[in-house]
């Protein structure tokens, strides 16, 4: 079972937030970016945190001033990312690359707050790009969902990149 | 390999065999990564004894120790038993480094401190002080910024760096401070040749306006010498391309503010510009402190190293072959900021040159299509062109170098194939020309 022991979430909710992140899938794999949108809560962070390789028994302290991001985003800078794929001058997504997003180990737990889930998932996005070739990214995701009036909102998501050297010349993707 | 007919300065025209032939990218390695001084690491990044860094100069693995006492010194990655790979980790910090193979182990200062079974099966009779890491001929710093050289006769560091270091100065000692690198290495697999982000960095301003029209669109909040969505305008007054200074250059706009013009946020910058100006100006006088410290500028140290302060990105780019580069940047602040605008720095410098960076993401596929473009049996024979402003450069008051105006030019560009073009056609240093033109301290130097 879960390893916070507590109840499992009702099936009702385990199947809502598992149809909401392959629904999710499918906006973005539509480029469908306004209606991807619509399910982020007002105050949702959006975060992938750059990669590092150490050996187990490294010594040393943590980066000062932080280890840097991919993704550090608010509802802003999404939309900011998302005015920039819309400008048409992302030359690199015309003639559009065609992204399949396939989410898989969908695990949901409560949160802390009543009204809130915690969802753990796993994400590989298929592109195959311009030049004919195919780049695949894998990434685990932690997202909070919170539940409003008109269902699940993504509140916070982490996503962990399986990449120490990014494959690929560019990230025009969401996770 | 003769290369006097694969690029011509005087006409601005680089054959494109340059960026695809086998045989010219082993001579590369040999005669430009294999002589002159690459960056290796920045001391901010391994500041006490123990502390290493992974790199690479040219294809071969180095790793770079703090030593006890503060001294720095780097080593080829590579066991000397069987020559396995003895760090695989990026960065650390390490009492030893031993082998996964048979276990020889090898201390930071590059001895061999240990070797399994010594006399059980070596018999007592392995010499292991002639066995010890192969140090990086040489290694020495300019100010924080760490370079080694393979080659037994190199020029000094300094003399190396030559009239650069009047702009390396605007970055790495306008503030008393100095500065750091700071986050972890964002790294980038390209299917592009290694000079053409070198080139495009160098002195391109020509793309910024239409290959990056989205992001400037997206995020630009202050005017950079004009420079305009959609390449509609450019003001030639409003920037420098200057090079002739050993092989390096610097492509500057001149209003002290414009580095951060790709902020959405500018303002804490700007005050921070405005509050230690005049102490910037008494450390390097009035055309740095109120013309360059602040602006956008683009510094270029051949081979492979270019930073770019105000958008506060460093990189590296390391050769995997000659259609393949692994592109290496990190976010720099000066140590003098404060924690909110270092923090910020680093948060702009990922939004706008990271790995999801919203113009790096638009120079990859162009890139990369340039080398293969270059790849065909057809493609192969014909060129490409860095024309535009041919004989329209000079001298400069106050700034030394052969200075072309405006950010949108192809000087530098000429002069990057033109030092490309005199190593690899030198068998050695003492057949590479040193120039540092119009040298603000001294007549124009040329000792070729």
């Amino acid at each position: 079972m879960l390893e916070s022991g507590v109840a499992p979430m009702s099936t009702e909710s385990v199947t809502g937030l598992t149809q909401r992140l392959y629904h999710e899938a499918r906006l973005l794999d539509a480029e469908r970016f306004e209606d991807w949108l619509e399910f982020m809560c007002n105050d949702v962070t959006y975060r992938m945190e750059l990669k590092r390789r150490r050996f187990r028994a490294d010594r040393s302290p943590p980066a000062a001033v932080g280890v840097g991001v991919v993704f550090n985003e608010n509802l802003a800078r999404l939309k900011l990312r998302i005015d920039r794929l819309r400008s048409g001058f992302v030359w690199a997504e015309d003639p559009p690359n065609f992204v399949r997003r396939v989410v898989s180990n969908v695990e949901v737990e409560r949160a802390d707050a009543e009204n809130e889930a915690i969802v753990h998932s796993v994400i590989v996005i298929h592109r195959n790009r311009i030049d004919g070739l195919t780049r695949v990214l894998t990434a685990g995701r932690s997202d909070r969902w919170r539940m409003h009036a008109d269902g699940w909102k993504l509140a916070a998501r982490e996503i962990a990149l399986d990449h120490a050297v990014l494959p690929d010349s560019n990230i025009n993707v969401f996770f | 390999m003769d290369v006097s007919g694969l690029v011509d300065t005087a006409t601005g025209r680089q054959s494109r065999a340059i960026y695809s032939s086998e045989e010219l990218y082993r001579q590369e390695l040999e005669r430009i990564f294999g002589r002159c001084w690459l960056f290796l690491v920045h001391t901010s990044q391994i500041p006490e004894a123990g502390d290493y860094f992974r790199t690479f100069m040219g294809e071969d693995d180095v790793i770079v120790i703090r030593q006890k006492g503060g001294t720095i010194k780097a080593f080829l990655n590579s066991c000397t038993h069987r020559g396995n790979r003895i760090c695989r980790s990026d960065r650390g910090n390490a009492k030893a480094f031993t082998c996964n193979y048979h276990g020889w182990s090898f201390a930071p200062d590059g001895s061999l401190s240990a070797v399994p079974l010594e006399k059980e099966a070596y018999f007592g009779e392995l010499d292991r002080s002639r066995l010890g890491l192969v140090p990086v001929a040489h290694v020495a710093e300019y100010k924080g910024l760490v370079f080694g050289c393979f080659d037994a006769d190199p020029p000094s560091l300094e003399d190396y760096l030559g009239d650069a270091k009047f702009f390396l100065d605007v970055w790495l000692d306008a503030m008393p401070g100095g500065t750091s690198l700071v986050g972890e290495t964002q790294k980038m697999v390209l299917a592009s040749n290694w000079k053409l982000p070198v080139e495009n960095v160098c002195g391109d301003g020509y793309h910024l306006g239409w290959a990056h029209a989205g992001a400037m669109r997206a995020v630009q909040s202050l005017d950079l010498a004009g420079l305009s969505v959609g390449n509609s305008s450019t003001d030639l007054d409003g920037g420098l391309s200057v090079a002739g200074l050993n092989g390096h250059m610097a492509l500057t706009s001149l209003d002290g503010v414009s580095g951060y013009a790709f902020y959405p946020k500018p303002k804490p910058m700007l005050d921070y510009l405005e509050f230690n100006r005049p102490q910037v100006i008494e450390r390097l006088g009035k055309v740095r402190g109120e013309q360059l410290w602040g602006s956008q500028i683009n510094i270029t140290i051949f081979p492979n190293l270019q930073f770019l302060p105000g958008l506060n990105w460093f990189r590296v780019y390391h050769p995997k072959g000659p259609g393949q580069i692994e592109q290496w940047t990190w976010a720099m602040v000066e140590n003098d900021m404060p924690a909110e605008i270092q923090a910020a720095i680093l948060d702009n410098q990922c939004l706008t040159f990271g790995l999801a960076g919203l113009f790096d993401n638009d120079d990859g596929d162009n890139l990369a299509a340039c080398t293969e473009q270059s790849r065909g049996w057809r493609t192969a024979q014909m060129d490409v062109f860095t024309n535009m402003a041919l004989n329209r450069s000079g001298p400069r008051e106050g700034f030394p170098g052969d200075i072309a105006a405006g950010l949108v030019s192809e000087h530098n560009q000429r002069y990057f194939y033109r030092r490309w073009q005199e190593h690899m056609q030198a068998d050695n240093w003492a057949g590479v020309p040193t120039y540092n033109i119009n040298s603000v301290v001294a007549e124009e130097t040329i000792n070729a």
